[in-house]
């Protein structure tokens, strides 16, 4: 990849970019109270497993399809996937927030990349209701015109949700930066092999019952300092 | 990207059968004899199909056509109240699946038919040394039809591979009610989670051409396919509601009411629901033990009934 593309792409990793995952947690405030997750190591068990399980083959996937759709101006391909994870995404509240995001950086990109016709085309198909807009997709096409490649697409993807999860349960619990940094190692080597590893000739699919559970059970909760 | 594939045909008339069938003298649906040049002793009692079409000609559901191939066995509708919903077991007496055994579901529910679908016990699949037991599920529910679809659970004992593939589709008006639940083994003998590998797909698709779709691929030797935090618990379930034509007002009390119940035991049961991409509720659970799980099945589907058509629980009259 080479400098430009690189940094054309980080924009929309880094956590300054206006996606609006700041306000979802996507569960995990269910799963503390809960008591499911009550340290910095369950943590690192809820986050890795639901990395594993419930995005390897399907948000990564989604990224995967996408990147390949941006890079070869695949509007259809794109809607395609997104309506596929859109049919496996039962939580409303995860439903919705994956959707606001990727609206977002949809919008962004297209306002800032005009050149790339392929965003606005799939920002206009997402505003007409002819796709979800899921953040995975929204992000893969957006990484795919910039340049990047499919397997550092699912990477980035994969980090800035972990990233997300890390920065909520420091406003969720005891967890400092130091030991959310030395989470996010933990979580290094399993990131790098779900993006080298993932199979976009498989069918999609998603094992992650118990973190779905909590994040159909979050619109629930009493008390909420997070959306999702 | 790659959609699951069934290893199925389409006859002429457009209807799907099993690719490889024995050969038994069984008329087809058509009425015709089979003339398939070659017998295969290979496939008898291992690639079973089961074809059911219902209708409702007055105040009762009942079986216009049906046809069936060993090991699939086929018992008249019980009438278990006077709604008229013909209540059919799927009977595989064989006592399980085994590795290479193909058995198939096709079924469709005319206009305002109202079915309840359930199996004797539970859905046994066998250790096998290198082929996939599979079980393919194709179903038609019909404008304003109701399907009630509750079979007894699936044990994978260890060693088992297990795929089921469930496709339903509603007209305008249809009504899904799907139960789905798999156990960790058999956990009596404390075997859990020791299967090769399990693979369920389900896909439930409106009249709009909107789905809702769980697909799972586990294969816990491997990192990526592992059970993962699941493996503390022994049973997991889905349980799906659908219907486009039913207020979402009515969606939003049903939800509500089955939060209610899903607290009632924790520690025993961890459970979820939300409103999926299509008109309805799905339900996510997880429990210790079958009776934990047959209550929440009870308790869930007795209030979706309430709900839904004002109709007390059935008792499925099997124990």
């Amino acid at each position: 990849m080479n400098t430009p593309a690189l940094l054309e792409g980080l924009r929309f990793i880094d956590t300054f970019f206006p996606s609006g995952g700041y306000a979802f947690s996507s569960g995990l405030e269910a799963a503390i109270q809960g008591g499911e997750v009550k340290n910095s190591d369950q943590l690192a068990r809820y986050v890795g497993d639901l990395l594993r399980g419930g995005m390897s083959r399907r948000e990564a996937f989604a990224v995967k399809w996408a990147n390949q759709a941006g890079s070869g101006g695949n509007v259809s391909l794109a809607a395609q996937v997104d309506r596929e994870l859109d049919s496996t995404k039962l939580s409303r509240e995860s439903r919705m927030a994956s959707r606001q995001m990727g609206r977002q950086v949809i919008r962004m990109a297209a306002d800032q990349l005009r050149t790339k016709t392929v965003l606005g085309e799939y920002r206009d198909a997402i505003e007409s209701e002819q796709a979800p807009g899921h953040l995975a997709v929204c992000f893969g096409l957006t990484l795919g015109v910039s340049g990047w490649e499919p397997e550092a697409a699912v990477a980035a993807f994969l980090y800035q949700t972990a990233v997300g999860f890390v920065s909520a349960a420091m406003r969720l619990s005891p967890i400092g930066q130091h030991e959310g940094q030395r989470i996010l190692s933990e979580w290094l080597p399993l990131i790098d092999r779900i993006s080298r590893e993932t199979d976009s000739d498989a069918a999609m699919s998603s094992w992650s019952p118990i973190q779905d559970i909590y994040s159909m059970r979050h619109g629930r909760l009493e008390w909420r300092l997070f959306r999702s | 990207m790659q959609a699951s594939t069934r290893p199925r045909k389409k006859t002429a008339s457009g209807r799907r059968t099993a690719q490889k069938r024995n050969t038994s003298e069984k008329r087809s649906p058509s009425g015709k004899r089979s003339t398939s040049p070659t017998f295969s002793t290979e496939f008898i009692g291992r690639v079973g199909e089961l074809r059911l079409d219902y209708v409702k000609p007055d105040r009762r559901t009942i079986i216009a056509h049906s046809y069936f191939t060993t090991p699939w066995k086929l018992l008249p509708p019980i009438y278990l109240d006077d709604t008229g919903a013909a209540y059919t077991l799927l009977v595989n007496p064989s006592g399980g699946l085994v590795g290479g055994d193909h058995l198939s579901i096709d079924m469709s529910l005319d206009r305002d038919t109202h079915v309840l679908i359930s199996s004797p016990s539970a859905n046994r699949v066998y250790r096998t040394e290198s082929k996939v037991s599979q079980q393919h599920i194709d179903i038609t529910v019909g404008p304003g039809a109701i399907l009630e679809w509750v079979p007894e659970h699936t044990i994978p004992f260890a060693g088992s591979r297990f795929r089921q593939i469930l496709h339903a589709t509603l007209a305008p008006g249809g009504t899904l009610l799907l139960w789905d639940a798999v156990a960790s083994g058999r956990i009596a003998r404390e075997e859990r989670w020791a299967f090769t590998d399990l693979e369920n797909e389900i896909r439930i698709t409106t009249a709009s051409g909107s789905s809702l779709l769980e697909r799972y691929v586990l294969d816990p030797a491997t990192d990526l396919g592992c059970v993962g935090l699941a493996e503390e618990w022994n049973y997991v379930a889905s349980f799906y509601v659908v219907n486009d034509a039913v207020a979402s007002d009515t969606w939003s009390r049903l939800e509500s009411k089955i939060a209610s119940v899903l607290d009632e035991r924790p520690g025993h049961v961890l459970g979820g629901v939300s409103t999926p991409t299509v008109p309805g509720v799905a339900i996510k659970l997880l429990t210790q033990t079958a009776p934990d799980l047959t209550y929440m099945l009870d308790t869930l589907w007795a209030i979706i009934r309430e709900e839904l058509w004002n109709l007390p629980p059935v008792s499925l009259r099997k124990y």
